[in-house]
Protein backbone atom coordinates (compact mmCIF):
# COMPACT_ATOMS: atom_id res chain seq x y z
CA UNK A 1 0.00 0.00 0.00
CA UNK A 2 2.83 2.32 0.93
CA UNK A 3 4.55 1.69 -2.38
CA UNK A 4 1.31 2.33 -4.26
CA UNK A 5 1.01 5.68 -2.52
CA UNK A 6 4.61 6.47 -3.32
CA UNK A 7 4.11 5.52 -6.96
CA UNK A 8 1.00 7.67 -7.08
CA UNK A 9 2.89 10.60 -5.62
CA UNK A 10 5.69 10.17 -8.11
CA UNK A 11 3.26 9.96 -10.99
CA UNK A 12 1.65 13.14 -9.77
CA UNK A 13 5.06 14.75 -9.63
CA UNK A 14 5.58 13.86 -13.27
CA UNK A 15 2.18 14.94 -14.49
CA UNK A 16 1.80 18.08 -12.42
CA UNK A 17 5.22 19.24 -11.32
CA UNK A 18 3.85 22.55 -10.17
CA UNK A 19 1.77 20.76 -7.57
CA UNK A 20 4.37 18.22 -6.50
CA UNK A 21 6.00 18.58 -3.11
CA UNK A 22 9.74 18.75 -3.07
CA UNK A 23 12.40 19.88 -0.73
CA UNK A 24 16.00 20.97 -1.21
CA UNK A 25 18.37 18.24 -0.12
CA UNK A 26 22.15 18.52 0.18
CA UNK A 27 24.14 15.35 -0.45
CA UNK A 28 27.72 15.46 0.85
CA UNK A 29 30.17 12.76 -0.21
CA UNK A 30 33.66 12.94 1.32
CA UNK A 31 36.44 10.83 -0.14
CA UNK A 32 39.33 9.10 1.61
CA UNK A 33 42.93 10.01 0.87
CA UNK A 34 43.33 6.86 -1.18
CA UNK A 35 46.38 8.19 -3.07
CA UNK A 36 45.18 7.97 -6.63
CA UNK A 37 43.65 9.97 -9.45
CA UNK A 38 40.29 11.72 -9.18
CA UNK A 39 37.42 9.35 -8.52
CA UNK A 40 34.44 8.84 -10.76
CA UNK A 41 31.29 8.79 -8.63
CA UNK A 42 27.69 8.25 -9.55
CA UNK A 43 24.77 8.83 -7.19
CA UNK A 44 21.55 7.02 -8.04
CA UNK A 45 18.37 5.78 -6.44
CA UNK A 46 16.61 2.42 -6.35
CA UNK A 47 13.07 1.80 -5.19
CA UNK A 48 11.78 -0.55 -2.50
CA UNK A 49 12.03 -3.50 -4.89
CA UNK A 50 15.63 -2.65 -5.75
CA UNK A 51 14.70 -1.41 -9.20
CA UNK A 52 16.61 1.53 -10.64
CA UNK A 53 14.65 4.76 -10.21
CA UNK A 54 17.05 7.36 -11.62
CA UNK A 55 20.41 9.06 -11.37
CA UNK A 56 21.10 12.19 -9.32
CA UNK A 57 24.66 13.07 -10.35
CA UNK A 58 27.59 11.72 -12.36
CA UNK A 59 31.02 13.00 -11.29
CA UNK A 60 33.36 12.24 -14.16
CA UNK A 61 33.25 13.35 -17.75
CA UNK A 62 34.57 10.51 -19.87
CA UNK A 63 31.92 7.99 -20.79
CA UNK A 64 34.48 5.31 -21.56
CA UNK A 65 35.02 4.91 -17.80
CA UNK A 66 31.35 4.61 -16.88
CA UNK A 67 31.31 0.83 -17.19
CA UNK A 68 33.60 0.78 -14.13
CA UNK A 69 30.66 2.14 -12.15
CA UNK A 70 29.32 -1.31 -12.65
CA UNK A 71 26.13 -1.47 -10.58
CA UNK A 72 24.91 1.83 -12.00
CA UNK A 73 26.00 0.86 -15.51
CA UNK A 74 24.02 -2.35 -15.32
CA UNK A 75 20.97 -0.69 -13.76
CA UNK A 76 20.88 2.27 -16.14
CA UNK A 77 21.93 0.25 -19.15
CA UNK A 78 24.90 2.59 -19.57
CA UNK A 79 22.48 5.15 -21.00
CA UNK A 80 24.00 8.61 -21.36
CA UNK A 81 20.47 10.02 -21.52
CA UNK A 82 20.21 9.16 -17.82
CA UNK A 83 22.94 11.67 -16.97
CA UNK A 84 22.32 14.35 -19.56
CA UNK A 85 22.62 17.69 -17.76
CA UNK A 86 23.73 16.16 -14.45
CA UNK A 87 27.39 15.41 -15.15
CA UNK A 88 30.41 17.19 -13.71
CA UNK A 89 34.08 16.78 -12.87
CA UNK A 90 35.60 13.82 -11.08
CA UNK A 91 36.43 14.28 -7.39
CA UNK A 92 39.97 14.30 -6.03
CA UNK A 93 41.13 12.16 -3.11
CA UNK A 94 40.31 13.74 0.22
CA UNK A 95 37.79 16.16 -1.27
CA UNK A 96 34.06 16.54 -0.73
CA UNK A 97 31.36 16.61 -3.36
CA UNK A 98 28.37 18.66 -2.23
CA UNK A 99 25.21 18.53 -4.31
CA UNK A 100 22.06 20.50 -3.55
CA UNK A 101 18.93 19.58 -5.47
CA UNK A 102 15.16 19.49 -5.13
CA UNK A 103 14.12 15.94 -4.36
CA UNK A 104 10.56 14.67 -4.42
CA UNK A 105 9.07 14.26 -0.95
CA UNK A 106 7.70 10.93 -2.06
CA UNK A 107 11.20 9.46 -2.08
CA UNK A 108 11.51 9.66 1.68
CA UNK A 109 10.33 6.92 4.02
CA UNK A 110 9.05 4.91 1.08
CA UNK A 111 11.76 2.27 0.73
CA UNK A 112 14.01 4.18 -1.63
CA UNK A 113 17.79 3.79 -1.30
CA UNK A 114 20.50 6.15 -2.45
CA UNK A 115 23.60 4.41 -3.83
CA UNK A 116 27.03 5.62 -4.88
CA UNK A 117 29.38 3.64 -7.13
CA UNK A 118 33.01 4.77 -7.26
CA UNK A 119 35.93 4.02 -9.55
CA UNK A 120 39.52 5.25 -9.75
CA UNK A 121 41.93 4.72 -12.62
CA UNK A 122 44.32 1.80 -12.04
CA UNK A 123 42.60 0.94 -8.76
CA UNK A 124 39.81 -1.45 -7.84
CA UNK A 125 36.27 -0.53 -8.76
CA UNK A 126 33.87 -0.01 -5.90
CA UNK A 127 30.24 -0.55 -6.84
CA UNK A 128 27.78 0.30 -4.11
CA UNK A 129 30.43 2.09 -2.06
CA UNK A 130 27.51 3.43 -0.08
CA UNK A 131 23.86 2.45 0.12
CA UNK A 132 21.77 4.74 2.32
CA UNK A 133 18.02 4.38 2.89
CA UNK A 134 16.21 7.65 2.18
CA UNK A 135 14.46 8.14 5.49
CA UNK A 136 13.76 11.28 7.47
CA UNK A 137 15.44 9.58 10.42
CA UNK A 138 18.64 9.38 8.40
CA UNK A 139 18.90 13.13 7.85
CA UNK A 140 22.22 14.49 9.06
CA UNK A 141 23.61 11.05 9.86
CA UNK A 142 27.08 10.41 8.43
CA UNK A 143 27.43 6.94 6.94
CA UNK A 144 30.85 5.39 6.22
CA UNK A 145 31.65 4.10 2.74
CA UNK A 146 33.31 0.84 1.79
CA UNK A 147 36.43 1.88 -0.16
CA UNK A 148 36.91 5.37 -1.60
CA UNK A 149 34.12 7.17 0.23
CA UNK A 150 35.03 8.15 3.78
CA UNK A 151 31.52 9.32 4.61
CA UNK A 152 28.20 10.31 3.12
CA UNK A 153 25.35 12.33 4.58
CA UNK A 154 22.25 14.09 3.40
CA UNK A 155 20.75 17.20 4.96
CA UNK A 156 17.45 18.99 4.47
CA UNK B 1 49.85 41.59 -49.00
CA UNK B 2 47.71 38.50 -49.60
CA UNK B 3 50.34 36.32 -47.94
CA UNK B 4 50.42 38.64 -44.95
CA UNK B 5 46.65 38.46 -44.57
CA UNK B 6 46.73 34.65 -44.72
CA UNK B 7 49.49 34.57 -42.10
CA UNK B 8 47.54 36.88 -39.79
CA UNK B 9 44.37 34.83 -40.26
CA UNK B 10 46.26 31.62 -39.51
CA UNK B 11 47.81 33.05 -36.36
CA UNK B 12 44.36 34.21 -35.23
CA UNK B 13 42.76 30.81 -35.73
CA UNK B 14 45.56 28.57 -34.44
CA UNK B 15 45.31 29.40 -30.71
CA UNK B 16 41.61 28.62 -30.83
CA UNK B 17 42.30 25.29 -32.48
CA UNK B 18 44.91 24.46 -29.85
CA UNK B 19 42.57 25.46 -27.06
CA UNK B 20 39.87 23.21 -28.49
CA UNK B 21 42.30 20.32 -28.78
CA UNK B 22 42.29 19.89 -25.00
CA UNK B 23 44.11 16.89 -23.59
CA UNK B 24 43.28 14.46 -26.35
CA UNK B 25 45.49 13.68 -29.31
CA UNK B 26 44.08 13.45 -32.79
CA UNK B 27 46.53 11.50 -34.88
CA UNK B 28 45.84 8.88 -37.50
CA UNK B 29 46.64 5.32 -36.49
CA UNK B 30 49.16 4.99 -39.30
CA UNK B 31 51.34 7.76 -37.91
CA UNK B 32 51.72 6.40 -34.39
CA UNK B 33 55.26 5.82 -33.18
CA UNK B 34 55.71 2.47 -31.41
CA UNK B 35 55.56 2.07 -27.65
CA UNK B 36 59.34 1.60 -27.49
CA UNK B 37 59.87 4.99 -29.16
CA UNK B 38 57.54 6.63 -26.64
CA UNK B 39 59.44 5.04 -23.76
CA UNK B 40 62.70 6.22 -25.32
CA UNK B 41 61.36 9.79 -25.66
CA UNK B 42 60.25 9.77 -22.03
CA UNK B 43 63.59 8.41 -20.89
CA UNK B 44 65.39 11.16 -22.79
CA UNK B 45 63.35 13.67 -20.78
CA UNK B 46 64.85 12.17 -17.64
CA UNK B 47 61.73 10.26 -16.68
CA UNK B 48 61.59 6.82 -15.16
CA UNK B 49 58.68 5.13 -16.92
CA UNK B 50 56.58 2.86 -14.73
CA UNK B 51 53.60 2.47 -17.02
CA UNK B 52 52.71 3.44 -20.56
CA UNK B 53 49.45 2.98 -22.41
CA UNK B 54 47.36 4.47 -25.18
CA UNK B 55 44.70 6.80 -23.77
CA UNK B 56 42.52 9.45 -25.43
CA UNK B 57 44.52 9.03 -28.61
CA UNK B 58 47.85 9.79 -26.87
CA UNK B 59 50.60 7.78 -25.27
CA UNK B 60 50.04 8.19 -21.54
CA UNK B 61 53.11 7.82 -19.37
CA UNK B 62 53.15 7.35 -15.63
CA UNK B 63 56.34 7.34 -13.61
CA UNK B 64 58.77 9.73 -11.97
CA UNK B 65 60.75 12.70 -13.22
CA UNK B 66 64.45 13.35 -12.71
CA UNK B 67 63.69 14.83 -9.28
CA UNK B 68 61.80 11.72 -8.24
CA UNK B 69 58.40 13.40 -8.33
CA UNK B 70 55.49 11.34 -9.53
CA UNK B 71 54.33 12.38 -13.00
CA UNK B 72 51.56 11.64 -15.43
CA UNK B 73 52.06 12.85 -18.99
CA UNK B 74 50.51 12.52 -22.39
CA UNK B 75 52.68 12.38 -25.49
CA UNK B 76 51.55 13.10 -29.02
CA UNK B 77 51.85 9.63 -30.58
CA UNK B 78 53.27 10.95 -33.86
CA UNK B 79 55.71 13.65 -32.74
CA UNK B 80 56.21 12.32 -29.18
CA UNK B 81 55.97 15.90 -27.95
CA UNK B 82 54.57 16.40 -24.45
CA UNK B 83 50.88 17.34 -24.61
CA UNK B 84 50.20 17.46 -20.86
CA UNK B 85 52.37 16.95 -17.80
CA UNK B 86 51.20 16.79 -14.24
CA UNK B 87 53.26 16.35 -11.11
CA UNK B 88 52.16 14.53 -7.99
CA UNK B 89 49.01 12.59 -7.30
CA UNK B 90 46.98 15.51 -6.03
CA UNK B 91 47.96 17.68 -8.97
CA UNK B 92 46.70 15.08 -11.39
CA UNK B 93 43.22 16.17 -10.47
CA UNK B 94 41.71 18.30 -13.18
CA UNK B 95 42.00 22.04 -12.83
CA UNK B 96 38.26 22.40 -12.50
CA UNK B 97 38.33 20.10 -9.46
CA UNK B 98 40.49 22.56 -7.59
CA UNK B 99 39.36 25.20 -5.14
CA UNK B 100 35.86 25.68 -3.96
CA UNK B 101 34.24 26.50 -7.26
CA UNK B 102 30.51 26.08 -7.33
CA UNK B 103 29.07 24.74 -10.54
CA UNK B 104 25.55 24.31 -11.75
CA UNK B 105 24.59 21.56 -14.12
CA UNK B 106 24.62 23.18 -17.55
CA UNK B 107 21.13 22.22 -18.57
CA UNK B 108 17.95 20.74 -17.19
CA UNK B 109 18.26 17.37 -15.51
CA UNK B 110 16.76 14.35 -17.25
CA UNK B 111 13.04 13.89 -16.89
CA UNK B 112 12.79 11.34 -14.12
CA UNK B 113 10.59 11.57 -11.05
CA UNK B 114 13.54 12.22 -8.75
CA UNK B 115 13.90 15.82 -9.84
CA UNK B 116 11.29 18.46 -9.25
CA UNK B 117 10.51 21.41 -11.50
CA UNK B 118 13.49 20.67 -13.76
CA UNK B 119 15.78 22.60 -11.43
CA UNK B 120 19.40 21.63 -12.05
CA UNK B 121 21.51 20.59 -9.05
CA UNK B 122 24.01 23.01 -7.58
CA UNK B 123 27.34 21.27 -7.11
CA UNK B 124 30.45 22.22 -5.16
CA UNK B 125 33.70 20.34 -4.71
CA UNK B 126 35.49 21.36 -1.51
Amino acid sequence: MKSILAALALTTALVAPGLAMARPVTLTTTLNNYGGDGAYLVLYVTDAQGAYAGTLWMAGGKSKYYEHLSDWYRAAGGSLAQIDGITGASVGAGRSLEITLDLADALFDAGYTLHADAAVEDMRDSPNDIAVPLTTAGVGQAVPGRRYIASFRFDM
Amino acid sequence: MKTLLIAVATLTVLPTAWALAGEDCHVGRGTWQPREAAVQAATELGWQVEKIKADDGCWEVKGRDAQGRRIKAKLDPASLQVVTLRHGERQEVRERDRGNATTVAPSSPPSNPLFQNGTPPVVRIN
